[in-house]
C-alpha cells in the first residue's frame, strides 16, 4: 500500500516534470523548425556560405516554392557527430563531407545512397565523383593540392613534387607543408610523396625518408590560413597548397602569390555530399541543386575549385586556374583511411617533435 | 644621481622592473598586433599595415552570422549563469555548513566539471542530451554549459562562505527572523562578492567556449566561437581580428562597468 508520504512525493515529481517540460518546450523548440519545407544544410563560414547561400540554396528556394534552406556553419566531424546522436531525427538533412568520412557514415548506416533517380543532374556527373564515395553521396566540387609559392622569392619554381623536395632538401628555400592534425594530410602529403617516390599506401618509407631530408628547411601549418600567414611574413616562400585558396588569395590582392599544377599532378581532394538517412526526401532536391550546371559554374567562380557537372562551362580565367579532374592524381581514399592510425603513430613518433 | 644612489642602495629593484615591463610587453604584443591588423586595409591579413581602414568592423555587422551567433552566445552566457546561480549557490550553502559524511562527496562531483576535457564533455552531452530527446538545440546549449558554469559559481560562493561566520545567522534566528529571512537579509549580503565573481567567471567561459558549443551548432544556435572557427578556417580577412578587437574593448568595458558599480576588490571577499 502506497502511504500519503510516496504518493506526495510522486505528485511532486510529476508537478516537477511537468513544469520542466514546459519551460523546456520553448527552447528545445527551435530545433523543430527544421522538418517539412525547411532543410537545414551545411556550410563552412565565410565565402563558402555565402557561396552556397547565393549558388545552391538560392537555385533550391527558386526550383521549390515555399522550400526554405538553413545554413548551418561548421566542420563535417562536427555534423557527422550530430548525424550519429540524433539518427531517427537527424538535425542536419543534406551534409557536406570528406571522401574517408562519407565512407565511415555509410558503413555506419547514417547515410542514403544516391542515385540518378532522386539526384537528376547526377547524370551529368563522371560516376567516378560517386563511386569515391560508394555511392554514398558524390562530389560536387573538388580541390587540387599542388605548389605555391611567392614570385618575388622564388624566381625560378619548382615544375614537379620531385624537383620541389630535392630543393626543399638542398636548403633553396623554407617550405611549408601540412601537419598531422590538418584533417587531409594523409592524402595530400604522407601517400601523395610516397607514391611519386616509389612507394605507395602499403610502403610509406619514401615520405618519412624525404621528410627527413628536407626536416631543415620546413615549417610546418595546421590549418590553410596558417599557410598564408607563413608565407605573407616570410617565415616561408614556397609550399605546398591548394589550387582554389591560391587564387582566392591572388584575388583578395596578395599579388605576389602564384601555383603550380606540378607534373606528377595534384593530388585530388572533393567534397562530398550526403543525405542522412530519416531526412526528409526533399532533401534530394537541394543536393539535385548543388549538381546542376548553373548554380555550380557560379559556385566554381566564387571560390576557385573545380566542380563535378560535366555540363558546366568555365570562363578562360577560370579554365586557366581549375585543375581538370582527369589531371589530378586520387589517392586511394578507402585503403588510406583504415591506414590512417598506424601512419599518425608513426609520424608522431619520427616527426612529432617537431610537426 | 638620485637614480644611481636608489640603484646602489637596491640594484635588484630595476632588474625587477625591467622584468616586469618586458612580461607585459611579451603578453600584450600579440593582443595588440591583433588589434592593430584590424585596422588593415587589405583583404588579407599582413603587418605592418598598408593602410588604414574600418572595413573589417563592419563587416561583423554585414555578415549576419557573425551577429547572429553574437546574440545567441550573449543569450547563452546570461542564461546558464542565471540557472548555475540558482543551483549553485543552495548547493554551496548545504555543503559548506552541512554535517552530511558525503558532502565532500558530492562538492567534488559537482566541481568534476573542472577536471574533464571540455571536447569530451561535449559529445558525451551531445549522446546522452540526444538520446534524451532534447537533440541540438539552445535547451542542450543551455544543460551543457551550466554544467561547465556551475562549478565556478560554486568554488567562489563555497569559498566566501567558508569565511562567514556562521555567528551572524545564528544572531539573526535569536533575533526571530526565519530561515528564508535569514537568507535574504544576513547570508545573501555576505556571500554577493562570491555569487558576483563566479557570475563574472561563467559568463566569461560560457561566451568562449568552443568545444562544448561545437557539437551543437544548428542554424539558430551556432555560438560565435564556432562561426569564428569556421570562419577562420576558410578565409584569410583581417575581420577576425576585429571581431577579437571588439571582443577586447566589450571585455574591458565590463571590467570597468564592474570596477565603477561595485569594485573589483571587492569580488573576493566579503565586505
Amino acid at each position: 500500500m502506497e502511504t500519503m508520504e510516496s504518493m506526495r512525493r510522486r505528485r511532486f515529481m510529476q508537478a516537477m516534470a511537468a513544469a520542466g517540460a514546459a519551460v523546456c518546450m520553448p527552447l528545445g523548440g527551435r530545433h523543430a523548425s527544421a522538418q517539412g519545407q525547411t532543410l537545414t544544410v551545411t556550410s563552412y563560414g565565410g565565402i563558402w556560405e555565402k557561396a552556397i547561400k547565393e549558388c545552391f540554396v538560392a537555385d533550391f528556394e527558386k526550383k521549390n516554392p515555399g522550400a526554405k534552406a538553413n545554413v548551418v556553419l561548421g566542420g563535417p566531424a562536427q555534423w557527422m557527430g550530430q548525424v550519429e546522436a540524433n539518427q531517427a531525427n537527424p538535425p542536419i538533412h543534406a551534409i557536406m563531407n570528406t571522401v574517408g568520412l562519407s565512407l565511415i557514415a555509410g558503413r555506419k548506416g547514417l547515410v542514403e545512397k544516391i542515385s540518378a533517380e532522386k539526384v537528376p543532374n547526377l547524370k551529368d556527373v563522371p560516376p567516378r565523383f560517386a563511386e569515391v564515395a560508394d555511392w554514398w553521396g558524390a562530389c560536387f566540387d573538388y580541390g587540387s593540392f599542388g605548389i605555391a609559392y611567392h614570385r618575388d622569392r622564388v624566381k625560378n619554381p619548382p615544375k614537379s613534387f620531385a624537383e620541389f623536395i630535392d630543393r626543399t632538401a638542398k636548403g633553396e628555400w623554407m617550405a611549408g607543408l601540412p601537419t598531422i592534425s590538418y584533417p587531409s594530410t594523409e592524402q595530400i602529403l604522407i601517400w601523395s610523396f610516397s607514391d611519386i617516390l616509389g612507394g605507395g599506401v602499403d610502403n610509406i618509407d619514401p615520405f618519412f625518408k624525404a621528410a627527413d631530408r628536407m626536416k631543415k628547411n620546413i615549417l610546418w601549418w595546421a590549418s590553410v590560413t596558417d599557410f598564408l600567414n607563413q608565407l605573407d611574413s616570410g617565415e616561408i616562400d614556397i609550399g605546398m597548397y591548394w589550387d582554389g585558396r591560391t587564387w582566392a588569395h591572388y584575388d583578395s590582392g596578395a599579388k605576389h602569390i602564384a601555383y603550380v599544377n606540378p607534373k606528377e599532378g595534384g593530388v585530388m581532394n572533393p567534397v562530398v555530399v550526403q543525405k542522412p538517412k530519416n531526412a526528409p526526401e526533399l532533401a534530394w532536391k537541394y543536393i539535385d541543386s548543388m549538381f546542376a550546371p548553373e548554380p555550380q559554374a557560379k559556385f566554381a567562380e566564387m571560390l576557385n575549385y573545380g566542380v563535378t557537372n560535366s555540363k558546366v562551362v568555365f570562363n578562360a580565367k577560370l579554365k586557366e586556374r581549375i585543375t581538370p579532374w582527369e589531371q589530378t592524381r586520387w589517392p586511394p581514399f578507402e585503403k588510406i583511411a583504415e591506414k590512417l592510425p598506424e601512419w599518425t603513430e608513426r609520424w608522431n613518433k619520427e616527426i612529432g617533435k617537431k610537426g | 644621481m638620485r637614480l644611481w644612489r636608489r640603484f646602489k642602495r637596491n640594484p635588484e629593484a630595476p632588474m625587477l622592473g625591467a622584468f616586469v615591463v618586458l612580461f607585459f610587453a611579451f603578453m600584450l604584443a600579440p593582443i595588440l598586433i591583433v588589434v592593430i591588423v584590424a585596422f588593415n586595409d587589405a583583404n588579407f591579413v599582413a603587418f605592418p599595415l598598408r593602410g588604414y581602414s574600418l572595413r573589417w568592423f563592419y563587416r561583423i555587422v554585414e555578415y549576419r552570422p557573425f551577429l547572429d551567433s553574437f546574440v545567441v552566445s550573449l543569450e547563452l552566457a546570461f542564461a546558464s549563469t542565471l540557472v548555475a546561480c540558482l543551483l549553485g549557490v543552495p548547493a554551496s550553502l548545504a555543503l559548506v555548513r552541512g554535517r552530511s559524511r558525503y558532502a565532500n562527496a558530492i562538492a567534488t562531483f559537482l566541481l568534476s566539471p573542472l577536471a574533464m576535457p571540455l571536447i569530451v564533455l561535449g559529445l558525451a552531452f551531445l549522446f546522452y542530451l540526444s538520446a534524451l530527446g532534447l537533440g541540438v538545440s539552445f535547451l542542450s546549449l543551455l544543460i551543457s554549459h551550466t554544467v561547465v558554469g556551475l562549478p565556478y559559481i560554486m568554488r567562489t560562493v563555497a569559498g566566501v562562505y567558508r569565511g562567514v561566520s556562521s555567528d551572524f545567522e545564528e544572531t539573526a534566528s535569536i533575533l526571530g527572523a526565519n530561515r528564508p529571512q535569514t537568507f535574504w537579509y544576513v547570508t545573501l549580503p555576505l556571500i554577493r562578492p562570491g555569487i558576483f565573481a563566479g557570475a563574472l567567471f561563467s559568463i566569461l567561459i560560457s561566451f568562449d567556449n568552443l568545444p562544448i558549443s561545437f557539437f551543437f551548432g544548428s542554424a539558430e544556435t551556432n555560438t560565435l566561437p564556432v562561426v569564428m572557427l569556421s570562419y577562420i578556417e576558410h578565409q584569410f580577412d583581417p575581420s577576425i581580428a576585429a571581431l577579437s578587437a571588439v571582443q577586447m574593448l566589450l571585455a574591458v568595458f565590463a571590467l570597468l562597468v564592474v570596477e565603477r558599480i561595485y569594485g573589483l576588490k571587492h569580488m573576493s571577499a566579503p565586505t
